[in-house]
């Protein structure tokens, strides 16, 4: 096995916004490096349990789920990038990647989906947002059908955004039957 | 008039037909797309649309520490004055997203969000009351 595949601006997505880096996905599995040095990301490739690819705007986006529930977000691959890629996560870890779309129709209205420390906000199949769990300080229930999930605050959050998220609340109508008396609600 | 409005607004706008269609990323802040009539948030690195007639209010409040903070409200069914059911019963069992908030290092442009997000709603608004009533 050559030395596999060597990106230069891969950009790391997570709360405090992106930050750029270069990636590099070899036979052992997958190294991001921050531009600036510091903060990394090492992740073995047994320690891969899924892969995913997602269309954003004018570039693609490859999502690592790893086995603690980790979710790491890579944007900046070229669409010859996802071909070959695809074919060598298949090749070496034996996973083939799946596509997601993203949702850009601009509604608030879809569905929660809860899968390891994220939660995902779809509409209509397709996924608006998501946020990791990880970095919910508090969740609080207001009245019968509001979910409210507050975030953590340090003084590095938004370090490289100039908007941070601070609280997303939920409204759940009566009608819905998927959190009906679920500790999982969301 | 918001409320004889809203039978089709955010039930049948759309922001964005295809993903390339979004402003290129800049910056990582709310952008506002008057074009496609959506307001663009920053949330876990990605910029997310939101069609301006899923948006109910929008306010902004400083604290001390030079902070600012902007509270953007969605419609959501059942919200007093503001009857959803065309919608609701559409998408019986969907979940909203009523509430996002976030911090801003930059005051000025927080306050220009609050005005563009206001004055591009009631244009919206307004278009879709006359469609609505023409319709009739």
């Amino acid at each position: 096995m050559t030395d596999g595949h060597l990106f230069n601006n891969i950009s790391l997505g997570g709360r405090g916004g992106t930050n750029p880096g270069q990636l590099k996905i070899y036979s052992g599995g997958i190294l991001w490096k921050k531009q600036s040095g510091g903060k990394a990301v090492d992740v073995d490739k047994d320690d891969i349990v899924s892969v995913t690819w997602m269309k954003v705007p004018r570039t693609s986006q490859l999502g690592i789920r790893v086995k603690d529930g980790l979710y790491y977000k890579f944007t900046g691959f070229r669409d010859q990038d996802v071909t070959s890629l695809t074919t060598f996560f298949q090749n070496t870890c034996g996973i083939t990647p799946e596509e997601k779309q993203l949702s850009v129709s601009g509604r608030n209205w879809g569905e929660v989906d809860l899968n390891g420390n994220m939660l995902t906000f779809m509409v209509g199949q397709k996924q608006a947002f998501e946020v990791s769990l990880a970095d919910v300080s508090q969740t609080q229930l207001q009245g019968k059908n509001d979910v409210i999930l507050e975030f953590h605050v340090d003084d590095t959050t938004g370090a490289n955004e100039k908007d941070s998220l601070m609280e997303v609340s939920f409204h759940i109508p009566n009608s819905n039957t998927q959190f009906v008396g679920d500790e999982n609600r969301p | 008039g918001d409320s004889r409005s809203s039978a089709r607004t955010s039930a049948d706008l759309v922001a964005y037909k295809n993903v390339n269609d979004l402003p290129p990323p800049r910056d990582l802040m709310i952008q506002i797309d008057q074009k496609n009539e959506a307001v663009i948030l920053p949330i876990y690195g990605s910029m997310v649309p939101f069609h301006v007639a899923t948006v109910r209010t929008v306010s902004s409040q400083s604290d001390t520490n030079r902070n600012c903070y902007i509270r953007i409200i969605f419609n959501v069914p059942g919200t007093p004055f503001n009857p959803h059911d065309a919608n609701s019963l559409k998408y019986q069992g969907a979940i909203y997203l009523k509430e996002v908030s976030f911090r801003s290092k930059d005051p000025r442009h927080i306050s220009e969000v609050v005005q563009q997000i206001k004055t591009l709603r009631r244009q919206v608004m307004a278009r879709e009351s006359e469609r609505a009533e023409r319709a009739t």
